[in-house]
């Protein structure tokens, strides 16, 4: 019995120490970001862990200095983020609905089309993108980078709601008709409620998604509507990189989707077994 | 009386199979009809067509003697029990009864509503319930609910779907006596769907038997249990089920057995040799009373409290019968007993085929 006990607990070390390896393995890249954003310039290239660290680095990039509008990236990035997540909502949750209730002549490849458009790699409709944009004066501005967003949040939103709002039995909704309510009473007094812990989730996930685009506003911005992702990029330009400020900014933008994710956490971990059992 | 429910050659199909096919159907006005079959039947679908929750794909819903066509469900003034509950999972018990009540149709200043929420919810034995969210109560606590949604509001017409069916023995059967004086219900046309016979027997004024789509007999429960108008209705009321026994049509209009143990002189309205099923209902068989005598071997007694269930070999067949207790002592397995059964209670039947059930034959006597 001591044999398999003390079995047991050498089982449990080495597994805690996999995990261990396995967390210093993924964490220390976030480590080393901070560890650099604290760096004086000077100490960037000749010193590892001990250094004299200074805040400096966020300072500079928060004060907007060296000509680089960080708060601004910070602000359109927000801004267009917010913006692309709101409108997927407006059109998505409807269209949602009506293709998890509604089936007719060619919904499903209506549906397919729409997920279709997460297949393409955003770098093979860019270029024409970029013409189109140019030719419509929409490069460079939020509504265009609110628009070509769509195309990363909308079939998300859509796709994921939808199966939420198949588990939904219809009969509620029938229900409430029978009550004397209309069908757009019946959609937003018992079927959004209802759906709410998935709206969250998933307008967190579509928000990270959108925050975290490059490709979009790498070549449909140059500077107006340019996002913290891109933007965090131009303290690598000129004669010398400096990482502590790259390290900086990009530390400073992983913030909210932080503080998103921690506020909705609550609704997060129901909004995502929600869907696999019937309540 | 007035029809309030109409519906007429209504047919309904998913895909490729058929829920409703052609079926007709007629509900007066104030009456309380109990719509009867077995799972699968059509008698959900029913109600939702009723409702207008589902749309015919041809045949006409009449409310009121009004054509339904493009009435939206709102519109048409019917409050509907669905078998699922369909409770809100988000709200109250007390919300759930006042959704009806703060609907733009129905609406009722919130202190009235509150005062009719309250009666209904004394009536169903759940005031004590209402702060409750409706995932807090037990499926016999949600079903009445469900019911008082139903009851709260005025209809023109109730659509009940199984409304006691997840109630416990005791509890149905109270409610079963106290639905119909509910004065809501006295005074609204009912459409009651069940799959249960003792509660079509008990509360329909009239009962409807649907079987595969269609509605096959109509009438009050005395049409119902006297005519039923083929063996499957008869063996769809009353336990233990109806005797049927094979045989066939004698020269003088009787009925021999398959086996030929067994006559009886029933006046047939059908030609000598037909193959007829006839139907012994078991509480219409005595041990010993005025009628046709029988005469058989007990095969096997089952006491069911206050009277006990002979189950007799006649021949090679077997028919079971209900008699009080005291006729029945000292009747042990193998010991030879004469069974008696009054004229006009025996049934005759044509055969069952494969493709339907066999129909009632008339007998002249």
């Amino acid at each position: 019995m001591s044999r398999t006990t003390s079995k047991k607990r050498l089982l449990g070390w080495l597994a805690d120490a996999a995990l261990i390896l396995y967390f210093v393995f993924a964490l220390f890249p976030i480590a080393w970001m901070v560890i650099l954003s604290l760096k004086p310039a000077n100490q960037l290239f000749s010193t590892y862990f001990s250094f004299s660290p200074t805040l400096d680095g966020y300072r500079t990039v928060l004060g907007d200095s060296e000509g680089i509008p960080f708060v601004r990236f910070f602000v359109n990035s927000l801004v267009v983020s917010l913006g692309a997540v709101a409108l997927s909502l407006l059109v998505g949750l409807p269209a949602a609905y009506a293709s998890a209730r509604w089936r007719f002549k060619g919904s499903e490849n209506l549906m397919f089309t729409l997920l279709s458009f997460r297949f393409a790699p955003e770098l093979t409709v860019i270029i024409p993108l970029f013409v189109l944009y140019q030719k419509l004066g929409l490069f460079d501005t939020y509504v265009g980078m609110v628009w070509v967003l769509q195309l990363v949040t909308l079939p998300l939103i859509v796709w994921i709601m939808r199966s939420y709002f198949a588990d939904l039995t219809p009969e509620l909704e029938q229900a409430a008709l029978l009550d004397g309510y209309t069908r757009k009473q019946a959609f937003f007094k018992v079927a959004i409620p209802l759906v709410k812990p998935g709206i969250a989730a998933v307008s967190l996930l579509a928000f990270i998604f959108a925050w975290n685009n490059f490709v979009f506003p790498l070549i449909l911005t140059s500077n107006e509507a340019q996002t913290v992702t891109v933007g965090a990029l131009s303290f690598l330009g000129g004669d010398r990189p400096k990482y502590n400020l790259t390290a900086a900014a990009a530390l400073v933008s992983v913030v909210p989707p932080l503080l998103l994710a921690l506020t909705i956490q609550r609704y997060l971990v129901r909004g995502l077994s929600f869907g696999a059992v019937k309540s | 009386m007035s029809t309030a429910v109409a519906l007429r050659g209504i047919r309904k199909t998913y895909g490729k199979t058929t829920a409703l096919d052609g079926l007709d159907l007629e509900v007066r006005e104030g009456e309380f009809f109990c719509l009867l079959g077995p799972s699968g039947a059509g008698k959900t679908t029913t109600l939702k067509t009723v409702a207008g929750l589902e749309l015919p794909d041809s045949g006409t819903v009449e409310l009121g003697g009004k054509d339904m066509r493009g009435v939206e469900p709102y519109d048409r003034g019917v409050a509907m029990c669905f078998e699922s509950y369909a409770l809100y999972p988000h709200k109250s018990a007390y919300d759930n009864l006042a959704s009806p009540l703060r609907s733009p149709r129905h609406r009722l200043p919130a202190a009235q509503a509150r005062e009719r929420i309250g009666e209904i919810a004394e009536l169903l034995g759940i005031s004590a319930l209402l702060d409750r969210p409706v995932g807090r109560l037990s499926n016999g606590q949600r079903q009445r609910v469900a019911l008082g949604r139903v009851l709260v509001r005025p209809a023109r017409a109730f659509l009940l779907d199984e409304p006691l069916s997840h109630l416990d023995a005791k509890l149905r059967q109270q409610m079963r006596a106290e639905l119909k004086a509910i004065g809501a219900v006295q005074h609204t046309t009912t459409l009651y769907v069940t799959h249960d016979s003792v509660e079509a027997l008990a509360l329909g004024d009239r009962i409807g038997v649907i079987r595969d789509g269609r509605i096959v007999q109509t009438g009050t429960r005395e049409e119902i249990w006297y005519r039923p108008c083929d063996t499957e209705v008869a063996r769809a009321f009353g336990r233990p089920r109806i005797n049927l026994l094979p045989g066939v049509v004698t020269q003088d209009g009787g009925f021999r057995s398959a086996d030929g143990k067994v006559e009886l002189s029933v006046g047939a309205q059908a030609a000598p040799g037909t193959d007829v099923l006839i139907g012994l209902r078991p509480r219409d068989i005595t041990l010993r009373g005025p009628g046709h005598e029988l005469t058989g071997t007990v095969y096997v007694t089952e006491v069911l409290g206050r009277s006990v269930e002979v189950t007799v070999r006649l021949g090679e067949q077997q028919v079971s019968l209900v008699a009080p207790r005291p006729d029945t002592t000292g009747l042990r397995p193998d010991d030879p007993v004469r069974l008696s059964v009054r004229p006009e209670n025996l049934l005759l039947f044509e055969a069952d085929r494969p493709e339907r059930p066999g129909r009632r034959i008339e007998k002249s006597a």
